[in-house]
């Protein structure tokens, strides 16, 4: 469980599950497969590296009561795990973006700050 | 909220673990296919493709961890992780783990078996609501704390205090005749005689009909009304609801039966389950003493009173009242109540009262027993502390590969806990079994025509006790041996299995262990001869007569309402018949059987002309009521003046044989012949001493001398009698012939206790204190069998830890009587440092069993001269075979040894 590398680990840990939950908020339901894919190419490489780290966030959001997942069939015919945004989900997502736009409208305004605004 | 949702999602997960590992791996192979084959559609090689879609996946098996760590409890998860591997490594070594087991199972099943003893005789609360405050009441004498009140008293302490929800009095009816129909003949029963208020009070609800109201005690003799027992109830009469309402026959009286008590309920008493319930005023059917009135006189005491106190009212301040009380009785009735006090005692009180012998050889018990599980835990510990030894090298392993210190431990711990939950199961098997073995000596302990029950039982308290005993010796032998095998150091460990070479700090652990081992069962193997010796010192005392060729037999014409008349007649014809059956040497009555446990009436009085001491206004003395041939049949030497004459009867003037100690007693420098005593107090019957009887045993054999006065029977007749008769042959060859005259006197009386003086002697005085020493010996056994296994065990290990050591030294030189020496001398100084704690332990132990048990108040130097010599060899030659084995170690064999 103590890693050294933790704490980088949540913080991507946090955003991915923000993406997760937008992606099925936009989306509506989806498999594992399917989110890693939207998440990819909207994202660029963040998650080119790791896939798999998907899933202890899903299973995660899951426990949480944010997602629900059940089996269903893939492209291929197969049997694949879908997972779905909850109402409590989409509580949180709107909480949380509202608190993510924030955090990111105050860390902007402290990378406009010149040094005359000091002065 | 979040997060109490998230704990119960992860418990449940937990507990479907398997499940969830399928689907995690599921999901992850459709993940991969999906990806292959949009690789695929995008050009690629299948080998490619699937290679490229694993590798943007990322590592699957860290992932995993992740997706574990999520998912349930880490620490659950280890337990489970620790308790699998623990029983694997167990399994490697199946010998050790089954000897480990079976001997914690011994200490652990003593232990709990000797607490059910201790439970029932000391802690078990009352079978009732908040038992907590109920708590005693007792007249207090200069002799005694403990005794009981009368009637008169009762009703005198209810009426006036005011620190109790209610004041309840009972006694017990030892023998009562009982028959559901009138023409049967009746059975002998026990019972209680209880105040109306008594199942009230107590808070006791009858599962059918009700219990006694409180009009139901005002008036004698008014309500024969009876509630019956559970046990009783389901015995006698199958359980029938239909009972209510009818009568049945209690000493041939006619009684209602109103209710029946609860399973709850099986009564107060420790020993016995009352058969039934009758209210006190019917008391004069089942009276004890028929020169009493039960109801008037005030000091026909004979009642057990208890009291719930009021939540307001400490136990200090219900003490102070009754004192007052007590005080106001003795002004108002000094003929009775002068030097009487009262008290009130707790229920603990009550049980560990110094007169009272059990609860006090279960102190004693308990003491050993924990010894014997302290024996075997530092017996375990030792093995585990070798086996971790063994297992240096695997530790190391451990803690190079990155586990923690504390995850080492706590998986070192788990093995000991398994090893202490199967000791703990074998334990409580072991305990049953001890329990049964007492159980089936339940004749001999009681000899009683009643049920009578052994209360020692394997309940819910018991089994916690012994799951608290198991987690404390999980404890006791683990945590060293975690402790120490999870310091290793990494760099010696990895190249060798011996670590600690030069080392002496990980050794005294291991010594500690040997001494406590030695001197413990030095303590248990002293304790177990001193109870020996102690009963040997009783047995071989003698009880001052001679108990073979006597045949016992008791009667009790109450049972059947024989007026006085009529019993007397009876007695008359039963004696006279009995004398003239062939092989009869003689035949006598007597109110006690000598050593019986009913106890000799304690007879207060006042020796005539006597200067009294200050503090006192009368003396007490044990007594019987015995007829003129008792002194022939007992074959008791009267050694001066004369034993009782037919002419000694009820008009005629009173007379009295004491015995020498008594004469020795109170006239030391005089003769005692002619001297008179007064009984009661100072306004009772003079009577006058016309013989001095031999001193013997009274209560129990070779107790201390003690005083004791006859009374005629013909002066002080009781209804309740023993027939002793002393027969020329074997006396079991007269059972038959006097129950045939008893048949013919009255076919309905039935005959009580018959069985042979001899009998009666061995069981009381021999076979049941035999229990006691056996129980004891048996654990001074497991003590030295376990302490010698333990010093036999680090011998050899040290031996072998030693082995290059020893064939250094032999290669330079060391002869192997040098080799012998210096393992032997490790050896000794190991048994001589346990001996010397064992003794000041042994002796500590001796001064406890002095003053609680035998009063002897001396060390017993044989005792000593015959326990650690024997301790001492026994265990010098554990340590002397592996020495041997290590003087004979080839050098080279040793040098390459590894």
């Amino acid at each position: 469980m103590s890693t050294p590398s933790k704490s980088k680990a949540d913080v991507l840990q946090g955003t991915l599950a923000l993406m997760v939950l937008k992606t099925l908020d936009v989306l509506g339901p989806l498999h594992g497969y399917g989110i890693a894919r939207r998440i990819e190419q909207i994202s660029g490489d963040l998650l080119a590296v790791n896939q798999g780290t998907l899933y202890p966030v899903l299973l995660k959001l899951e426990q949480e009561g944010a997602i629900a997942s059940e089996w269903g069939a893939s492209e291929n015919n197969r049997r694949a795990r879908f997972y779905e945004l909850t109402r409590e989900g989409r509580k949180q997502l709107q909480a949380e973006t509202q608190d993510w736009q924030q955090t990111a409208a105050i860390i902007a305004r402290f990378f406009q700050l010149k040094k005359e605004d000091w002065s | 909220m979040k997060s109490l949702r998230r704990f119960f999602s992860r418990l449940f997960s937990s507990a479907t673990r398997r499940g969830q590992e399928a689907r995690l791996r599921e999901e992850i192979a459709e993940h991969i296919a999906l990806q292959t084959s949009d690789n695929i559609r995008a050009g690629m090689s299948p080998i490619d493709a699937r290679r490229q879609a694993c590798i943007k996946f990322g590592a699957i098996e860290s992932m995993k961890e992740e997706f574990r760590a999520e998912r349930g409890f880490v620490l659950l998860e280890n337990l489970h992780q620790d308790i699998r591997f623990a029983i694997r490594s167990l399994r490697r070594t199946p010998g050790l783990a089954l000897f480990v087991v079976l001997t914690l199972a011994l200490g652990i099943g003593i232990t709990s078996s000797v607490f059910s003893m201790l439970d029932a005789l000391v802690f078990r609360p009352y079978p009732v609501p908040n038992s907590g405050n109920v708590v005693s009441l007792n007249s207090t004498t200069h002799d005694s704390a403990f005794e009981d009140f009368s009637y008169r008293e009762y009703l005198d302490l209810r009426d006036k205090t005011s620190s109790y929800d209610g004041l309840v009095a009972n006694t017990t009816m030892e023998a009562v005749g009982f028959s559901a129909e009138p023409q049967a003949s009746p059975r002998i029963k026990g019972g209680m005689m209880v105040s109306g208020n008594y199942f009230h009070v107590l808070g006791v609800e009858p599962t059918l009909g009700r219990g006694f109201r409180m009009d139901e005690d005002q008036a004698p003799g008014r309500d024969a009304v009876v509630v019956l027992g559970p046990e009783f109830w389901k015995h006698e009469f199958a359980s029938d609801p239909s009972v209510l309402g009818r009568t049945v026959h209690l000493n041939s009286t006619n009684f209602i039966v109103i209710g029946v008590a609860p399973d709850t309920f099986p009564g107060m008493l420790i020993f016995a389950h009352p058969d039934f319930y009758i209210p006190l005023s019917m008391a004069r059917v089942f009276a004890t003493n028929a020169q009493k009135n039960f109801f008037e006189d005030r000091d026909d005491r004979e009642l057990a009173v208890r009291g719930r106190l009021k939540p307001t009212v400490s136990l200090r301040q219900a003490q102070n009242e009754v004192a007052v009380l007590a005080e106001n009785l003795q002004s108002q009735y000094p003929d009775v109540n002068r030097g009487r006090g009262a008290t009130v005692h707790t229920q603990f009180e009550m049980r560990t009262r110094p007169d009272d012998g059990n609860w006090k050889f279960a102190v004693i018990f308990i003491i050993l027993s924990l010894a014997v599980l302290l024996v075997a835990c530092t017996n375990v510990a030792g093995l585990l502390l070798s086996r971790a030894r063994a297992r240096t090298r695997e530790i190391a392993v451990r803690l190079a590969i990155g586990a923690g210190r504390l995850r080492l431990i706590r998986l070192l711990l788990t093995e000991s806990a398994i090893l202490a939950f199967l000791g703990g199961l074998t334990g409580v098997a072991v305990g049953y079994g001890i329990i049964a073995w007492f159980q089936s000596y339940k004749n001999v302990i009681f000899m009683s025509d009643l049920p009578v029950l052994v209360p020692f039982q394997m309940d819910q308290r018991v089994l916690a006790v012994t799951l608290l005993l198991s987690a404390a010796s999980a404890l006791a032998c683990g945590l060293v041996p975690a402790l120490q095998s999870s310091r290793a150091d990494l760099v010696n460990g990895l190249k060798s299995a011996d670590v600690d070479l030069p080392g002496r700090k990980y050794l005294w652990g291991r010594n500690a262990l040997v001494i406590a081992q030695v001197s413990t069962s030095l303590m248990l193997l002293a304790a177990a001869f001193l109870m020996y010796r102690g009963f040997q010192v009783l047995v071989l005392g003698g009880v001052g007569f001679p108990t073979d060729h006597v045949l016992i037999a008791s009667f009790d014409p109450r049972l059947l309402q024989y007026n006085t008349a009529q019993t007397q007649n009876f007695y008359k014809l039963l004696a006279q018949r009995v004398r003239e059956t062939s092989g009869v040497e003689n035949a006598s009555f007597s109110q006690n059987i000598p050593l019986s446990d009913e106890g000799f009436d304690a007879l207060s009085f006042v020796p005539d002309n006597f200067q009294m001491p200050p503090d006192r206004d009368h003396f007490t003395s044990g007594s019987d009521a015995v007829d003129e041939h008792y002194f022939d049949t007992m074959r008791i030497p009267i050694l001066r003046g004369r034993g009782f004459l037919s002419s000694d009867a009820a008009d005629n003037p009173p007379v009295v044989v004491v015995n020498e100690q008594f004469a020795h007693h109170y006239w030391p420098a005089s003769n005692a012949l002619g001297k008179r005593i007064r009984l009661g107090g100072h306004s009772g019957t003079l009577l006058e001493i016309v013989g001095i009887a031999k001193t013997t045993s009274y209560v129990d054999s070779g107790e201390k001398p003690m005083d004791f006065i006859y009374l005629p029977l013909a002066q002080h007749p009781v209804p309740h009698l023993t027939l002793m008769i002393r027969s020329a042959g074997d006396p079991l060859q007269l059972v038959q012939p006097v129950k045939e005259i008893v048949r013919t006197l009255d076919a309905n009386l039935p005959m009580m206790q018959t069985m042979s003086y001899q009998e009666f002697y061995l069981n009381k005085a021999v076979r049941g204190p035999g229990i006691a020493v056996k129980l004891v010996a048996g654990m001074g056994l497991i003590g030295l069998f376990l302490a010698v296994a333990g010093l036999y065990g680090v011998m050899v290990y040290n031996v072998s830890r030693r082995t290059r050591e020893i064939g250094i030294r032999m290669a330079i030189g060391a002869r192997s009587s040098d080799v012998l020496r210096l393992v032997l001398a490790k050896g000794l100084a190991l048994v001589g440092a346990g001996t010397a704690i064992g003794l000041i332990m042994g002796f500590a132990v001796e001064r406890l069993m002095d003053s609680l048990l035998f009063n002897a108040g001396r060390v017993d130097t044989f005792v000593y001269l015959i326990v650690v010599p024997s301790l001492f060899a026994i265990t010098l030659l554990a340590a002397y075979l592996p020495a041997r084995r290590a003087s004979r170690i080839a050098p080279t064999q040793a040098l390459r040894y590894e």
